[in-house]
């Protein structure tokens, strides 16, 4: 909403520079977005909140104003108390006075219509309206100036006798103004004549009828409709006007009249129109009901103790009527142009917003609350923690997802799908949050980065039993070498999926998660990731098809995504000490070479159980394959700790254990020891 | 050849050398069989008799001194005083990367927010994203066909009528004031949703921290002392705090809550719109018709509630220029949090 420093200044003589005014009105809720000096004038404009369609008007603006700089306004709003001329040859009809519950009309004759003074050019175009012509021009100027939007049909186009405020009919067109030809339905509103519609009530005028300079009588039109009805065919219809934009948010009904005849007024002054009188339909006064307004509840719920006497200033002053009410309570009766303020809370938040949110005190709440919520956020912070310090960044990706490229991804579930996307490429929720986070690597692999680990944790969405479901995700993915400038030497390793699997491990491993289970089938680059026997996600090598579909070339990408609400269901945070062991144990390694058939895990599960109870823990300390080793094999060494808890083991003791782990391996295994 | 001089430059070979190896050399050089000393031995009979004793006896102390600076050399090889190359260290090499990753920056303010108000007793809570139309707009007073739902443009969902994605995070209110009773105190962190279009400043996702405390004799002067400590914890203690007017269905009275300028400190610059001041968040008095909904008496309880975006509060306190980075992971961007 824009209004100019002049134009206030015709309803409040107020002292302040248009920049100190700015300030003021943005500290009482009226923000001023933008001040610019032009043409001797200062043009403001203010963002409005859809509360206060009172602020729609200079005249509510300068009701403000006039409460700032502590005066009265200048009143020059027409006086309704002169008689009126009541028009005989008019008649109004409104269908439902629940979509129109007042309708006024005024005819004027004798109109000379012209382009308009400049005065009047000058306020509108400051203000960003275009300049029609005269009569146009003078509904425009009362609409910013009253807050009430007003119509003027060229009297002569319409059949004579009576105004018609009703739904449309079926098959029923309308070319509006802006030269659109409208489908009108029942659930438009429409102003008619006997015969036709006139105008879509409360948004934009018919061609037919509207104003040209061959015009001379004129109906002018000020009405109130109903704000939900405007709105709905506002979004029907595709169209904003500054109509529409007031009638949806409420306009006051104890203004229309006053605009009327302030339009009647400069119409003859300008114009020269005659008024011939003015016939009006439905309700001219709501009701009065009083808000109690309890001092005490002020003071509690603002903080600050502010006196009767200041309450009843503030409000009078914003165009309450406040009387005591007993027992130090006031009775307090909204203005027509307040319907927003209905609530004790709404009068507290005028009071203190005029006194001013910068005398409030700053306390703190003295009663902490004895209610702790438990929730899994702090250990999915714990294992976002445990991530970055096994080296992964994390990565925040689009929830939303194109469905072809999520199909690609995750062919089985059923994604959940937008009814109002803003394209296709963001028109389903996703399944999995791995196409995130490979994009990303793509992303990464075009800005020539060689070592790219991400992970993510949000939630993923899918269809189930036909309702919408969301789960949290943990999503890895990594590409790329690791380059280690090391003490001896450089080393450049190539991640792969035993990085993904240590990293998965070092979760688990920090969670006190024991019982997991990496399973994949026919040595393939993808694995299952089970806890307790239960599948909890998978690891893979990005398929070539995948790969492909993104755009990344001469690049392997491994990815792993697990269920975040299982992860955490198994996992242990309570930490439970085990005695350190007292005797030292023996170490023996052995060396051998292996056919690449068989698995490391089945052997060492193998051992372990016949080893036990002396062979304390079994580990893979060195891997090779390379000249040395013959083709389809590779090479191991094995690291065997023997331990007792109650005594040092002798060599005598471990001998023949290790001896039967030795035989285990040649015979069950195959192995060739080195 | 001058003995004097000999034995001089020796000395400051023998100084100067840093290693074992270097100092076997030299005792090659001055003693060896080919050496100084026996090149100089061997001359002496070539001598006049006279000359050659005197000479004799400077080319054995020669040989003595010699010996005696190659000794205490070795000496202090041995002693570690000059343990020579075998040692040499660099410290203006790099040192061994130890590979560190790094937490999203959305989540590293995300988590100092609610650290913030964990400190002072809230407690967090988190809400699914996907939302009811109830628990988004009807329950917050948010009516339907009311013009401020479209300061709250919302994606709906297909097959689901009345699901949505939730526009804010202020469900969780409705969800947690339901299941819990006063007093509560809760921060809630989310991810939510609307259809913008994608700009340097607009994202159809974001994130959000909202806020609220509910008990008997909460004041709105409560929220400014709460909102004054929040801001002065993130962003300095010498940061001004301003509350302004403004309207949101849920809570009344409602305010904007500005900081001054953390770029200029208030005198004007393009960050700030050449006003001094930041709009960081939104708050206010919970409305007497969201515990109507929830079924609190407010009468008896009254509570503030506040709101704010994770990303705005990132941009300012980062100094980053565009939203879209957020959401890019780039590497190298992520690697300066």
């Amino acid at each position: 909403m824009k209004f100019t420093y002049n134009w206030i200044k015709d309803y409040v003589d107020i002292k302040f520079s248009p920049e100190k005014l700015a300030e003021k009105l943005t500290m009482v809720g009226l923000e001023v977005v933008s001040l610019e000096h032009r043409d001797g004038d200062s043009v403001f404009e203010v963002e409005i909140t859809s509360n206060r369609p009172d602020w729609l008007s200079v005249l509510g603006i300068a009701r403000e104003a006039a409460v700032i700089a502590g005066v009265g306004l200048k009143v020059k709003v027409p006086n309704t108390v002169r008689k009126l001329r009541r028009l005989e040859r008019l008649a109004i009809e409104v269908a439902d006075k629940k979509d129109c519950p007042l309708y006024t009309a005024r005819i004027l004759t004798g109109v000379k219509v012209a382009p308009s003074p400049g005065w009047l050019k000058k306020r509108l175009e400051l203000i960003g309206c275009r300049s029609v012509n005269n009569v146009v021009d003078i509904t425009n100027y009362c609409l910013f100036e009253l807050g009430e939007p007003l119509h003027a049909f060229d009297l002569d186009k319409i059949n004579p006798g009576k105004i018609v405020v009703r739904r449309g009919k079926p098959g029923e067109k309308l070319v509006t103004i802006d030269g659109t030809l409208r489908s009108i339905g029942k659930d438009s509103l429409v102003i008619a004549d006997t015969v036709k519609p006139l105008a879509l009530a409360g948004i934009m005028g018919g061609r037919e009828s509207e104003v040209t300079y061959s015009t001379t009588n004129i109906l002018l039109e000020a009405a109130v409709f109903n704000p939900v009805l405007i709105r709905r065919q506002k979004q029907a219809q595709a169209v904003q006007s500054e109509s529409s934009y007031r009638f949806e948010r409420g306009v006051d009904a104890g203004i229309v009249e006053k605009a009327s005849r302030r339009a009647a007024e400069l119409i003859g002054e300008v114009c020269s129109g005659k008024d011939e009188g003015f016939v009006s339909f439905g309700l001219t006064k709501a009701k009065e009901k009083p808000v109690t307004l309890s001092p005490v509840n002020l003071r509690d719920i603002s903080g600050i103790d502010i006196k009767i006497p200041k309450i009843k200033e503030i409000l009078s002053g914003l165009g309450f009527k406040v009387r005591a009410k007993g027992k130090g309570l006031l009775a307090v009766v909204s203005p027509s142009f307040r319907q927003d303020v209905s609530l004790e809370e709404d009068l507290i938040e005028e009071v203190i917003r005029i006194y001013g949110y910068e005398h409030i005190p700053a306390s703190l709440p003295k009663v902490l609350p004895a209610v702790t919520i438990k929730d899994n956020k702090a250990l999915i912070s714990e294992i976002k923690n445990i991530l970055t310090g096994l080296g992964l960044n994390e990565a925040v990706t689009y929830s939303l997802i194109d469905s072809k490229i999520l199909k690609s991804f995750a062919p089985l579930l059923r994604p959940v799908e937008l009814m109002n996307p803003l394209s296709q490429e963001q028109g389903v929720l996703r399944t999995t949050l791995i196409p995130g986070l490979v994009r990303a690597i793509a992303y990464n692999l075009n800005q020539k980065q060689d070592c790219i680990s991400l992970f993510e944790c949000a939630e993923v969405f899918f269809e189930r039993d036909s309702l919408p479901c969301e789960e949290p995700n943990l999503g890895l993915a990594l590409s790329g070498a690791k380059k280690m400038l090391l003490n001896e030497s450089a080393v450049k390793d190539e991640l792969g999926m035993l990085n993904l699997k240590g990293i998965i491990e070092g979760v688990f491993m920090r969670l006190g998660i024991q019982a997991y289970e990496f399973v994949s089938h026919n040595h393939e680059p993808k694995a299952d990731i089970y806890i307790n026997n239960e599948r909890i996600g998978w690891m893979q090598m990005l398929s070539q098809g995948l790969l492909d579909a993104v755009g990344i070339k001469g690049k392997n990408v491994f990815i792993a995504e697990l269920s975040l609400k299982k992860i955490i269901l198994f996992s242990h945070p309570e930490k439970k000490y085990r005695p350190l062991p007292k005797y030292p144990g023996i170490i023996r390694d052995i060396s051998f070479i292996l056919k690449k058939g068989e698995s490391v895990k089945s052997i060492l599960s193998a051992l372990k159980e016949n080893g036990s109870p002396l062979l304390r823990s079994l580990k893979v300390v060195d891997y090779y394959k390379g000249k040395q080793i013959p083709e389809g094999y590779r090479g191991l060494t094995l690291e065997c700790v023997y331990a007792s808890a109650d005594r040092t083991l002798t060599e005598e003791e471990v001998a023949p254990v290790h001896s039967i782990i030795c035989a285990l391996l040649k015979e069950q295994f195959g192995a060739q020891m080195r | 050849m001058d003995i004097d001089i000999i034995l001089a430059q020796a000395e400051i070979e023998i100084k100067e050398i840093g290693s074992r190896q270097e100092l076997e050399q030299l005792r090659l050089k001055y003693l060896g069989r080919k050496g100084v000393v026996a090149q100089l031995t061997s001359a002496i009979p070539t001598l006049s008799s006279e000359e050659r004793a005197s000479f004799g006896q400077r080319v054995n102390s020669l040989k003595n001194k010699l010996s005696l600076l190659l000794e205490e050399k070795e000496k202090k090889f041995e002693t570690g005083s000059d343990r020579g190359d075998r040692l040499y260290f660099d410290i203006g090499m790099p040192g061994i990367a130890q590979d560190i990753g790094h937490l999203h920056p959305l989540t590293q303010i995300n988590d100092e927010i609610c650290a913030i108000f964990n400190r002072i007793g809230f407690s967090t809570l988190e809400g699914p994203e996907i939302e009811s139309e109830y628990n988004n707009f009807t329950g917050l007073n948010i009516p339907l066909e009311h013009p401020s739902r479209e300061a709250f443009d919302t994606f709906y969902l297909k097959d689901h009528p009345k699901m949505l994605l939730r526009s804010h995070t202020s469900p969780v209110q409705v969800r947690a004031m339901k299941k819990y009773k006063p007093p509560l105190a809760v921060i809630v962190p989310g991810r939510v949703y609307r259809p913008d279009a994608v700009d340097a400043s607009h994202s159809f996702m974001f994130h959000q921290v909202e806020g609220f405390m509910v008990d008997k004799g909460i004041k709105f002067s409560d929220l400014k002392g709460v909102l004054d400590l929040f801001a002065r914890m993130v962003f300095g203690d010498d940061i001004k705090m301003r509350f302004r007017p403004h309207f949101f269905p849920f809570t009344e009275p409602s305010v904007e809550v500005d900081i001054s300028c953390i770029i200029c400190k208030g005198r004007g610059c393009s960050v700030c719109g050449r006003k001094g001041w930041l709009e960081i968040l939104g708050a206010g008095m919970i409305h007497p018709n969201v515990f109507k909904h929830v079924g609190i008496d407010h009468k008896k309880y009254t509570g503030f509630a506040f709101g704010m975006g994770v990303e705005r509060i990132a941009m300012l306190k980062y100094g980053i220029n565009d939203i879209r980075l957020f959401f890019e992971n780039d590497m190298r961007f992520l690697k300066q949090f």
